[in-house]
């Protein structure tokens, strides 16, 4: 990194005639610009950027160690505070890695409701990822506009689980409530006039010349550099190359639905954008499938060491309580094993590496976040560049600080 | 290509239509006539706390409440359950016994604290509790000035809650702001439904249709 540096300051003193001396900046934590709590070191001489570090680490909180003593159900709220733009991902992550060391599979209608909720807070994770990009760039409308549509989706996930960001609604074994009808019917409500939503925001900014000037050859990335500085998620995609895990290691119900991935082609901010506006659509055609072939069922699994007896004979069978009480306190153990299982997460691969030594905690417990990894490549696509484009790249590299310093 | 991979943009070099449209501001034209639309359609945002509030819906996992039974009886038997499952340690639950006829059982909560500040509105607690006593209630206003304040102790927590659990939430009613010596308050009316929402409502609409999702029909409107 350091001999980097040197490099490109050398670069830079003999392409300049007039070289000034180089000043770094320190960009964020505070910065309006910087998402989350992103500090970033800028090397600068005059407008351009010689290198960038990012200093992360401002919001850990040790969730891989709090994870080392919690009972395997226990841990599931801590993983909706990584990537909180879109908790459920996060959820399935924590739920599947665990069913995958446990060798569990979940009732039919428990999967199709996890892709559903796990692609609702994809589009609100895209969303929230437009709209901020935009304000970020001087285009407040479209954050108004994506954030009315993200306010829905929150209502709906108020309704299905009764949360709006911490929603805690996968556990292992399946969900932890079933759809009602008014969810079903409010979802697939939303579903039909979306599409006109995205058009909307294509017409905002798409075809804008200053949403074209600020974004276009900015920050490009190579396809071969951007699969070594290990990207993922639609800012792999972005360069060309074409991998989505739910097509090329399909989890749950994702290989018997039809759909697309969409692939952008320089690798620039531009295709970030467009990468992103087409999944949403893409997204939107998933849900659709999930809402139509929604089977009937159970929501969880018949397993009574792994998932409690219902409430209502918890109140009324004496037996129930006496397991009811077991499983509270003492968890269920988890065989002996390790697994690693990785989901396509709105901001790239989210994997959870889980060993265990079969108790009822997990002996080990590793997150490999796709903010964390995606912003490495931040040097990689700032250098060279203006000050002024560094925003823009940032923002279309959609970094969440819960994830990236967990 | 691999299959079901879509390419997404046709770089194009501009050509002639594209100059004239860059030149005509056909772009600006474009996004400001869509804005300017929208100044003419339904206003969606709620006037909240001046006018409006939110009532949740009916899973809403709020601040903590502890229930009664019919007879008046506290239902928390002080089995600790909740204190045991809940993943922040914000519960504290110290028994006693109390054969008054308190609680349902002899073992009654001496202390039940739970802290706010730490909690994480999981739900698990409501999901332990063998007697329906602990709810996570519909009461989302919880700031507050002192830290302490956040920390709720057990007569705070068995005071009715101001939206009954039957009450089918997810609406907006009218609502009063008031400001008074323990910090300002916003009063709902749970029976005054008012207009603003932000879900549109469908084209078709005969007087079956439920707009606001209360599950009566409007026929008033």
């Amino acid at each position: 990194m350091i001999d980097d540096k040197k490099n490109i300051r050398d670069e830079f003193d003999d392409e300049e005639a007039v070289s000034t001396k180089e000043m770094t900046l320190s960009f964020g934590p505070q910065h309006p610009s910087a998402h989350g709590v992103l500090h970033l070191l800028l090397g600068l001489q005059g407008e351009k950027v010689t290198w960038a570090d990012p200093d992360i680490g401002y919001l850990h909180r040790g969730t891989e160690k709090i994870a080392e003593n919690l009972l395997y159900h226990q841990f599931v709220p801590y993983t909706d505070r990584l990537d909180y733009m879109s908790s459920m991902s996060n959820n399935l992550g924590y739920v599947l890695a665990v069913e995958k060391v446990m060798d569990l599979e979940v009732p039919e209608r428990a999967q199709y409701l996890r892709v559903l909720c796990a692609e609702l807070s994809r589009l609100a994770g895209h969303l929230v990822c437009i709209g901020a990009w935009g304000v970020d760039l001087g285009a407040m409308t479209v954050l108004l506009y994506a954030f009315r549509e993200r306010e829905m989706i929150m209502d709906l996930f108020e309704m299905i689980c009764g949360a709006r960001m911490t929603l805690s609604y996968m556990r292992i074994g399946g969900v932890r409530w079933d759809a009602n009808e008014e969810f079903l019917t409010k979802c697939k409500e939303l579903m039909e006039y979306m599409p006109e939503r995205i058009d909307e925001y294509e017409r905002l900014i798409t075809g804008n010349r200053v949403w074209i000037k600020r974004n276009k050859n900015v920050g490009i990335v190579s396809a071969n550099d951007a699969i070594d500085l290990g990207l993922t998620g639609p800012n792999l995609r972005a360069s060309g190359v074409p991998w989505d895990i739910r097509k090329d290691e399909p989890y749950l119900i994702y290989d018997k639905l039809d759909f697309e991935v969409p692939v952008g082609s320089v690798g620039d901010c531009f295709d970030r954008y467009l990468v992103r506006i087409a999944e949403m659509r893409q997204t939107i055609r998933i849900i659709s499938q999930c809402l139509e072939k929604l089977p009937e069922g159970p929501v969880v699994v018949d397993m009574p060491e792994i998932v409690p007896p219902p409430k209502d004979e918890v109140y009324n069978n004496m037996e129930e309580l006496i397991h009811h009480f077991k499983y509270v306190s003492h968890g269920f153990k988890v065989s002996e094993g390790e697994a690693y299982h990785a989901i396509e997460a709105p901001k790239g691969e989210l994997g959870f590496y889980i060993k265990s030594n079969g108790g009822e905690k997990p002996e080990r417990l590793k997150i490999r976040s796709p903010t964390f990894v995606n912003l490495q490549s931040t040097h990689h696509l700032a250098k060279g560049e203006y000050m002024a484009d560094v925003v823009a790249i940032i923002s279309s590299l959609d970094p969440v600080f819960g994830e990236c310093d967990k | 290509m691999k299959k079901d991979y879509i390419k997404v943009v046709e770089r194009d070099t501009p050509g002639v239509v594209d100059i004239i449209k860059k030149t005509l501001f056909v772009d600006f034209i474009k996004g400001m006539s869509l804005t300017i639309r929208y100044n003419f359609t339904r206003t969606i945002s709620m006037q909240y706390p001046d006018k409006e509030k939110w009532i949740p819906y009916q899973r809403f996992r709020g601040a903590h409440t502890l229930n009664r039974d019919e007879q008046g009886r506290e239902l928390c038997v002080a089995c600790e359950l909740c204190v045991k499952v809940c993943p922040t340690d914000c519960i504290t639950v110290v028994p006693m016994e109390d054969d008054t006829g308190r609680g349902i059982a002899d073992r009654v909560a001496k202390v039940w604290r739970v802290d706010l500040a730490r909690c994480f509105f999981c739900g698990y607690c409501e999901d332990a509790c063998p007697t329906t006593a602990v709810r996570l209630g519909r009461d989302y206003e919880l700031a507050c000035i002192k830290l302490e304040d956040s920390v709720r102790n057990k007569e705070q927590l068995l005071k009715p809650q101001q939206i009954p659990e039957n009450f089918k939430g997810g609406m907006v009613v009218k609502a009063r702001y008031e400001r008074n010596k323990s910090g300002p308050k916003v009063k709902g009316n749970l029976f005054e439904k008012s207009d603003s929402y932000w879900w549109p409502i469908p084209k078709k609409c005969d007087d079956k249709c439920d707009n606001n999702g209360d599950g009566n029909p409007d026929k008033d409107k």
